[in-house]
Order: structure tokens, then C-alpha cells, then sequence
């Protein structure tokens, strides 16, 4: 049990903080509905009924999926883009796909290889891009989820203030829909970026995500 | 809920009508009419019974469209659902309701 937390900890430590997270944010969030609602002459809600709103499902999704966009584009595009010095970047002579050898696919796999990495065909390519596929179907469920209960929302506003609903497909055309959406995006490109390069100039001992304290800040692909 | 409001008005009980409002609607209407809801109620240009032929609802705001024409706007609160405007017309595109009722 200890060497289970011990070898696991990582993402048993980011579960903890996601939940007790995600809790204080329906917490904080249901004081903040009922707020306007009372301001607005609008009856208020319980904290049950405020997890399986709209409002709160809409505030969720919109950084779940700004959050899997981040790691699908970081992971696809790290293929190809380069940051000289940056661990967070492959080695300047790497751009691409890589080789079957250097990937130990094919009949360059190991004996311990996943099995879809030895075989040929369909299996090989779905394994091989994986990672990509799955994070892009999340993002794109979790941005779809976050319009079904935008729409909501913004619809439950719009007969607030007397005025017609709109259908979902007028819906993702709205300013608000893409302000959401953008307002998300932008800060996980910004993130991206700024760990791409700072990690070039600043280092932080022990930590995959950092080169070694002494390498040269023109060593690239390297971790710590 | 709405069906209720109207059908109220049909048989001429304001009181019945009124208790269909919201809280925050009735007490506007007796302070612009100065006078009681059930008997202010029975004064406004309300269509008065009719069917509901669409209804939708988002969170704990809905609306009712009357078949016989008049939109009506509800809010969910602890004791159920409740007439917040009523006796709606659309204006112009994207701008609100002119209702003959409103909170």
C-alpha cells in the first residue's frame, strides 16, 4: 500500500487538489448564483440543485475544455515545433515523427513494449496517436457539454430580462459562446508559452519539468 | 401554471389569478394601481383563458406561448413555479418583451 501511494502519488495528489478544487468552486459558485438572483427579485436555489444547473455545469466545462485543447495542441504540436533551450521542446535535429527505431515500434520493439507497438496496421497507428485522440475527443466532448449548458444559462438570462431564447446552433455564434471559450484559451496558450521559455532561463531542482540546475540554458530536450 | 393564470382571468377571479404571480410582480401591480391585486388584475388587457402551445424552460426561468396568441414569463421558487410577466408581445429583434404585466 505505501509503495502504491509512494510509485502513484503524483496523480493521487493532483485527484485530491482536483476534488476539494472543484468542491469549493460549487460552494463559491451557489453563493454567487444566489447573490444575483437576490439582487435580480429571482428565487434561490440549494447548493443540490446549484451542482446540477447549467450555470455550474457551463463553468466547469469551459476550463475542462480549454485544458484538454492546451494538452492536445502541446502534444501534437511539440512534433514539429521547436524552442531552442527549452526542456519542454524535443532536440533542435528531432522535429517530426521520428523513426520506427527511435519509437521501438515495429521490429524495433522491446520485448516489454506495449503489444499495439509491435504489431502492423490500424492498431499500431491508433496506439501511436493515441494520446492525441484521446485528449482531442475530450476536449472536444467537454466543449461541446460546455455549449449545451451555456445555452441554458444564457437562456435562463434572456427570459430573466423578458427577451426570446435562442436554438444552440444560434447560440455558438454569440459573442458570450466565444468570449467564454476565449477568455479560456488564451490563458492556457499564454501558460504553454511562458513554461516553453522561461524553463529555458530558470531552473527548479528536481523537477522533470526543469532542466538540470548546471545545464546550459542553450541544452535543449533536456530534464532534470 | 400558466393555463391556470389564464383560465383565473377567464372566470373573472382575480384573487385565483393573482395567487399564480410572483411575490415581486403582484406587489408592483398594486403599487402602480393602487389598489388590491385580485381587483387590479381584472383591469389589464390579459388574454383571458386559453391553451399553452409551447413551453420552455432554462434553470428556474420559463415561458408559455399562448395558442390564442401572448407570451407569459414564470420563475421556479420555493413554492413552485409562479407568473413573473404576462400579456407579452415581441418588439423588435433581440430586445425585450412589451408585457402588460411585469415585475
Amino acid at each position: 500500500m505505501r509503495r502504491f501511494l509512494r510509485d502513484n502519488s503524483m496523480s493521487i495528489v493532483f485527484l485530491m487538489l482536483f476534488l476539494a478544487a472543484l468542491c469549493g468552486q460549487a460552494i463559491a459558485g451557489h453563493a454567487d448564483f444566489n447573490d444575483t438572483a437576490v439582487s435580480h427579485g429571482d428565487p434561490t436555489i440549494s447548493l443540490g440543485r446549484y451542482v446540477l444547473s447549467s450555470d455550474f455545469g457551463s463553468a466547469v466545462m469551459e476550463n475542462w475544455q480549454s485544458e484538454y485543447l492546451q494538452f492536445t495542441l502541446f502534444i501534437l504540436l511539440t512534433v514539429w515545433l521547436l524552442q531552442r533551450g527549452s526542456p519542454e521542446s524535443k532536440e533542435l535535429d528531432k522535429p517530426g515523427r521520428e523513426s520506427d527505431e527511435s519509437q521501438k515500434v515495429g521490429p524495433y520493439a522491446q520485448q516489454n513494449s506495449p503489444r499495439w507497438a509491435k504489431v502492423a496496421g490500424i492498431r499500431r497507428t491508433l496506439f501511436e496517436n493515441s494520446l492525441v485522440l484521446v485528449m482531442t475527443t475530450i476536449w472536444l466532448g467537454t466543449w461541446l457539454a460546455q455549449s449545451l449548458t451555456g445555452v441554458a444559462q444564457y437562456n435562463a438570462d434572456q427570459l430573466d430580462h423578458q427577451q426570446d431564447p435562442l436554438s444552440w446552433s444560434h447560440y455558438i455564434t454569440t459573442a458570450s459562446f466565444w468570449e467564454n471559450t476565449l477568455e479560456n484559451w488564451q490563458s492556457e496558450f499564454l501558460a504553454v508559452g511562458s513554461m516553453a521559455i522561461l524553463a529555458v532561463y530558470l531552473r527548479q531542482r528536481g523537477s522533470p519539468e526543469s532542466k538540470p540546475v548546471g545545464a546550459p540554458h542553450g541544452a535543449t530536450g533536456v530534464e532534470g | 401554471m400558466a393555463q391556470r393564470f389564464h383560465a383565473a382571468l377567464g372566470k373573472g377571479d382575480g384573487q385565483a389569478a393573482c395567487d399564480q404571480l410572483n411575490e415581486e410582480t403582484s406587489s408592483k401591480l398594486e403599487q402602480q394601481e393602487k389598489k388590491p391585486c385580485g381587483e387590479a388584475i381584472l383591469s389589464l388587457q390579459l388574454p383571458k383563458g386559453g391553451t399553452v402551445a409551447d413551453t420552455r424552460v432554462y434553470i428556474t426561468s420559463a415561458f408559455a406561448t399562448l395558442a390564442e396568441g401572448g407570451t407569459d414569463f414564470l420563475d421556479e421558487g420555493p413554492d413552485g413555479w409562479r407568473v413573473s410577466a404576462a400579456g407579452c408581445e415581441p418588439t423588435a429583434p433581440s430586445q425585450p418583451y412589451d408585457c402588460e404585466l411585469e415585475n
